[in-house]
């Protein structure tokens, strides 16, 4: 079971039975996870990975698959124009 | 800024705590907005609906499932948007009912494997698609995906006002009048501050998706021929192979798109949907892809008429499908197909205009929520009204080049779909970033399966544009 379905929230035990508003900031508090807050979210960032030699190929590889096929669409579209009756 | 605060935060990791119960929870306490109220408010009642399971199970996990159903809904009944009702209804007019009503119920398979994801990831991270790019990938990569994001979002909503401008042109309406009262509802929806109301409001639109219904029941479809089509996959597409090529990529562009990876991860984030609430998005999601399947096969069997009465439609636009249809399945029905072009369209320009918004606010850093009020988060919500009035007066200019657009529109999803599932796939096997919620052996190979699956159909088009004798052999 994933941990996060075990843990039973507090409001669950009826520790807030009115709607949380900002000037009831327990309640806020108890409702939401930490790394769900705004303040929190704009100090805290996931950090760059490190792309391996597979992952910087398959994503470089994606970029120049995407440019050829645009290149090829715009073609392939310019040619239905001109084939309309 | 909360010197305390900053120290103690290093790097996000993937975390079920509530906020209460953290080190962290009197320093935020302090710095709470009323973003965050607002979304407490949400959670407030989702837990509350929770809690009612100890009177009537039945009842809790429904009220649970109302309160939870939304991004994934909207996401698929947004994909169902004008261009893509336009190619089911060029596939119906073109080739009938055969091979192209299984197609579409696997297209949407697909769309479910990869919106599933999405899901995860915003439940887990509380973190938009585009920022998870940038923070993982950094800005080179980034603004690539971003890049990608921004061109297909911009013609695809172009193409969405040649729908609300066809869709009401039906009933005699002015292309201005129609475009700029469009407008106006896109901004009506935002005008709430409440992330809540916008989706209940967008929802209660994007149900109009279902007028396609009575609109396949006026043309008395075999239900016979139907079922055997969905069971044989018969019979096959015969004629041009580049046009038949065209519809199929059309046909899966009308189900998995960039936009929806980003709109959707996003959307479940200003939800405030947490780890626990993944199972209800799952449900939220299936529903959004079952519901989108019946409409988009409602509109195959609504044009089909045209294909057994040898009407071309090789050439047709949004209103002459609409016009087309009058004489098989009547005024009304015609009416009907004309308004579900037009809400097709106005769901979608609200839906990907929102898109574009979040992701841009979140790789700006600034407030991205439809949660904050206008004057708070005004750079988010002009992005919002931006992209969509700029794509309403393309529609509006004279000569514009809309036919080209409207060529290359669900192509272009479908091209641009294999890097944005790339980072979709690496993200959600990323244990730094979704802890125990990575993909599992079977999610990852049914990802890698639509992906190989959007390649092949992607070279294939680029092997028929540059050697288009060979399809003709």
């Amino acid at each position: 079971m994933n941990p996060a379905d075990a843990r039973p929230e507090r409001i669950e035990n009826d520790a807030y039975s009115a709607a949380p508003g900002i000037d009831d900031p327990q309640a806020v508090l108890s409702v939401l996870e930490a790394d769900q807050i705004v303040a929190a979210k704009q100090r805290m960032h996931f950090g760059r990975r490190k792309l391996s030699r597979g992952v910087s190929i398959l994503l470089w590889g994606m970029r120049v698959y995407v440019v050829i096929m645009m290149v090829l669409l715009v073609i392939s579209a310019i040619r239905g124009i001109h084939s309309a009756p | 800024m909360n010197r305390r605060l900053s120290k103690l935060l290093q790097a996000a990791r993937p975390t079920t705590e509530a906020a209460a119960d953290s080190p962290l929870a009197s320093d935020l306490a302090g710095l709470l907005t009323h973003e965050d109220a607002d979304r407490a408010r949400d959670r407030w009642k989702v837990t509350r609906a929770r809690g009612a399971g100890r009177r009537s199970k039945a009842l809790s996990m429904s009220w649970v499932l109302w309160l939870l159903v939304g991004p994934g809904v909207l996401v698929f009944l947004g994909e169902n948007d004008a261009p893509s009702m336009l190619s089911y209804s060029a596939t119906g007019a073109r080739f009938g009912i055969g091979f192209f009503l299984p197609f579409v119920v696997i297209t949407f398979a697909m769309g479910l494997v990869v919106q599933e994801m999405t899901v995860r990831l915003g439940a887990v991270t509380h973190r938009g698609h585009a920022e998870l790019i940038f923070d993982r990938f950094g800005k080179f990569w980034g603004f690539f995906s971003l890049g990608d994001l921004v061109l297909g979002n911009f013609l695809t909503l172009v193409t969405e006002f040649i729908g609300i401008r066809a869709g009401l042109g039906f009933f005699g309406i002015r292309p201005g009048v129609a475009v700029g009262a469009s407008l106006l509802v896109v901004f009506a929806a935002i005008t709430t501050g409440r992330y809540w109301t916008w989706e209940r409001i967008t929802l209660g639109l994007a149900a109009f998706n279902a007028l396609f219904v009575p609109a396949a029941l006026f043309a008395h479809p075999n239900w016979h021929e139907v079922t055997h089509a969905l069971l044989t996959w018969t019979p096959l597409p015969r004629g041009n192979s580049m046009d038949i090529l065209i519809l199929l990529l059309a046909d899966i562009g009308a189900t998995v798109t960039p936009w929806m990876i980003f709109f959707q991860q996003s959307a479940v984030v200003d939800k405030g949907m947490q780890p626990r609430d993944i199972r209800a998005g799952r449900v939220d999601t299936l529903l959004g892809a079952l519901l989108a399947t019946i409409f988009g096969i409602a509109a195959i069997l609504a044009t089909a008429p045209l294909f057994h009465h040898g009407i071309d439609a090789s050439q047709f636009q949004a209103a002459q499908f609409a016009e087309a249809l009058e004489p098989w399945i009547g005024r009304a029905g015609a009416a009907l197909f004309a308004l579900g072009i037009f809400e097709a369209g106005i769901v979608a320009a609200i839906a990907i205009s929102t898109s574009s918004a979040y992701a841009f606010g979140e790789v700006l850093g600034t407030g991205h929520s439809l949660n904050r009020p206008l004057r708070d988060a005004w750079p988010f919500y002009s992005i919002l009204l931006g992209s969509a009035a700029a794509a309403a007066a393309l529609v509006l200019i004279p000569r514009a080049p809309l036919e080209f657009i409207v060529l290359i529109v669900n192509v272009v999803a479908v091209l641009a779909m294999p890097p944005a599932l790339a980072f979709l796939m690496l993200l959600v096997n990323d244990r730094d970033v979704m802890g125990d919620n990575v993909n599992g052996l079977w999610a990852n190979v049914a990802a890698i399966t639509v992906t190989v699956l959007l390649i092949v159909a992607g070279v294939g088009f680029g092997v028929a544009t540059v050697f288009p004798h060979w399809l003709k052999l």
